[in-house]
């Protein structure tokens, strides 16, 4: 996705947009948490489900009118470490490939500094789909936006500042008394 | 009798310690423009302290100044050894710091497993993780997958080079002067990283549809990772991220062209292709990856775990080659991983523990004592089988014609035994926590052959003992024994000592 579309404004339309009427009710489907989907992986393929979660990294918009994200249900999509989350282990996403009609104009993914959109994605579950080489994702057909992203807070550490120029300071008081004794 | 070292032994490790530390602090400064470049201001104050570290014991180090500057076998062996724990030591501050670790052993394994180019990881919510400190990550793979000490040699011709370059596992000169052949290790690498990265980046944009800065920093982080086998990926999808076959093969050439020896690229560009097909590393390697292939796709073709022969192939084949070359680079999820099972699974774990070519970046056995061993033994063979006064030949190619001599073969398979045990011990202790065996060996084969494949063990919330287990195998499994065993020599001697 380009960049010049990730306005707050537009985010806040295509949000509006999303939830006015372009999604089914979630209700319809099984909602399943990540961590379950991949153990029951095949027992789901084929399923229509719906999951939750944060969308991070990169949205692909590849040719033939789709758009890849990787979806996150964990305790990070709400808390961040950068913003004081709790250590609760690595992250629990999976990939899903959403129509670009669908996708539309999605608010820019969760990374350093960004918690992404939180989406509801309702779709079917291809498990080692052979039409794409064994891969597993989430097919979606309808998105909602459950949160819009936001930006997060960074606090430089004055500590480390302090600390680092000193060491620093020292590292060249050390190398220049060496070049005189040279 | 034990002799005990004297100031002057200390002085003249600590003067080389010195000088390498001042070349990793040199290297830390890159993370430390990126951060600034991308106004990370967090990681930026943890770079400068991580880099003071590194300059002020650099320094301090060369201050020693031993009478003589020339360094015994030992003592080189001993400053390898101690560089490889003291880097990630200190490298893991910036990771320490960074609120993503729960305690700094974690951040000094993920450290240690950056720089051995292992690949398994602590990491809390990498998703999240400032750009400069997943480079920090990647760009430990480089340095140790090109190795510190071979960046250091390319910058000093120091005394002693040989026996700091073997130290770090590195049996193979290209050049009669190690600095030469450090300096053409590296020309290789930066000739790889220009072509790799603009290629990955160019899948990036054409074909995953990332926007030119997101698909050259996938490209940039993926080629460290690929090239110099190391495993670790920018989002914690590991190579699953990019759903996509084209950008998988071009991570597999990038892993591929890391296994290789450097003797293997030295003939490659200057067009020995014939020497290339004759060298026994060559031979094994592709001997050994058909034979673990077929074992893997068999097994998985009778669990049935694939419905379409592309499917089937596409996902054995890179799981396969990934563990081969060590690199840890998956496409399935560790969960899924682990329910492979059977055939599949020992596949795999095999393919993993035998590993790349020697003098290459990729750890396991290496294909060079695969070889060598299988020769030893039908040598053995033919000797009981034929005639008595049959002359049995013991030649073999690599980098020229060589003789495969007693001694030689006596240290290959000691080295080959010692892997063996150090893969057995990991998995040993795995198993006195509750883990089921074939994870257990599994996850001990990818630790201490610095793949970085993982079944879920390598976790978070694992137990210490275990933790610590994994660091110590991916030190002495990248190493090669050799420089680990100087290093508690030394300890010894200078404890016991006369």
């Amino acid at each position: 996705m380009k960049r010049g579309i990730f306005t707050p404004f537009v985010a806040v339309l295509a949000a509006a947009w999303v939830m006015a009427g372009a999604a089914p009710p979630a209700a319809a489907q099984e909602t399943v948490p990540v961590p379950e989907l991949i153990e029951r992986s095949a027992a789901l393929s084929g399923v229509e489900i719906e999951l939750v979660g944060e969308l991070v990294g990169d949205y692909g918009v590849r040719s033939g009118g789709t758009v890849w994200a990787q979806l996150n249900d964990d305790s990070y999509a709400a808390d961040p470490v950068a913003s004081g989350g709790a250590l609760t282990g690595a992250n629990t996403g999976v990939g899903i490939r959403i129509p670009s009609d669908v996708a539309f104009e999605l608010d820019r993914p969760g990374g350093y500094r960004r918690v992404g959109p939180v989406v509801s994605a309702v779709g079917v579950w291809r498990h080692h789909d052979p039409e794409r080489g064994g891969e597993s994702y989430l097919d979606v057909s309808s998105l909602t936006v459950v949160r819009l992203g936001r930006a997060l807070e960074e606090e430089a550490n004055p500590v480390a500042y302090v600390v680092g120029m000193v060491l620093l300071g020292l590292a060249v008081v050390l190398w220049a008394s060496r070049s005189r004794r040279a | 009798m034990l002799i005990r070292p004297t100031g002057e032994d200390f002085r003249t490790i600590g003067f080389f310690l010195g000088r390498i530390f001042v070349v990793v602090a040199l290297t830390g400064l890159v993370p430390v423009v990126w951060a600034a470049a991308a106004g990370e201001w967090h990681p930026l104050g943890s770079f400068l302290v991580m880099v003071g570290v590194f300059a002020v014991l650099g320094f301090a180090g060369i201050r020693l100044a031993p009478s003589t500057r020339r360094l015994e076998w030992s003592h080189g062996m001993v400053v390898v050894a101690l560089v490889w724990l003291l880097v990630p030591a200190i490298g893991s501050i910036p990771f320490a710091l960074s609120g993503h670790f729960a305690d700094p052993l974690d951040a000094f394994f993920d450290a240690m497993s950056g720089l051995t180019t292992t690949g398994l990881t602590l990491v809390h919510d990498l998703d999240h993780l400032a750009s400069s400190l997943n480079f920090w990550r990647h760009w430990l793979h480089f340095l140790g997958g090109q190795g510190i000490i071979i960046a250091a040699l390319s910058l000093f011709a120091a005394g002693g080079g040989l026996t700091l370059y073997y130290g770090e596992a590195r049996d193979e000169r290209i050049f009669p002067s190690v600095t030469s052949t450090a300096r053409f290790i590296w020309a290789v690498a930066l000739a790889h990283l220009i072509a790799g990265v603009a290629v990955l980046s160019f899948v990036g944009v054409a074909v995953l549809g990332f926007g030119i800065r997101r698909a050259v920093f996938h490209g940039l982080l993926v080629f460290f990772a690929g090239f110099d086998t190391g495993g670790f990926t920018p989002q914690s999808t590991s190579l699953g991220y990019y759903h996509s076959a084209v950008f998988e093969s071009v991570a597999a050439v990038l892993m591929v062209a890391g296994a290789l020896s450097f003797g293997v690229h030295y003939a490659l560009w200057r067009r020995r292709g014939r020497e290339v097909l004759a060298n026994l590393e060559t031979r094994t390697i592709l001997t050994t990856f058909g034979l673990t292939l077929a074992i893997t796709l068999l097994g998985l073709a009778a669990t049935g775990v694939y419905t379409s022969v592309f499917g089937l192939t596409r996902q054995g084949f890179f799981q396969v080659l990934s563990a081969h070359t060590g690199t840890g680079f998956a496409t399935v999820p560790a969960g899924e991983l682990a329910t492979w099972g059977g055939l599949a699974f020992g596949g795999m774990a095999i393919a993993m523990a035998l590993g790349g070519m020697g003098s290459s970046t990729s750890g396991g056995v290496k294909a060079l004592r695969i070889g060598l061993t299988f020769k030893t033994i039908t040598n053995q063979v033919k000797r009981v089988l034929l005639p008595e006064g049959a002359v049995v030949g013991s030649g073999y190619v690599q980098s020229g014609r060589k003789h495969l001599t007693a001694e030689l073969s006596q240290t290959v398979m000691t080295v080959s035994l010692l892997y063996v045990a150090l893969f057995f011990i990991g998995a040993g202790v795995g198993l006195a926590y509750g883990i089921p065996l074939d994870h257990a060996l599994f996850e001990s084969v990818s630790a201490g052959a610095s793949v970085g494949l993982s079944v879920g063990v390598t976790d978070a919330a694992m137990p210490v003992l275990l933790e610590v287990t994994y660091i110590l195998q991916m030190w002495a499994g990248r190493l090669e024994f050799v420089a680990v065993f100087a290093l508690f020599g030394f300890f010894v001697a200078w404890v016991r000592g006369r």
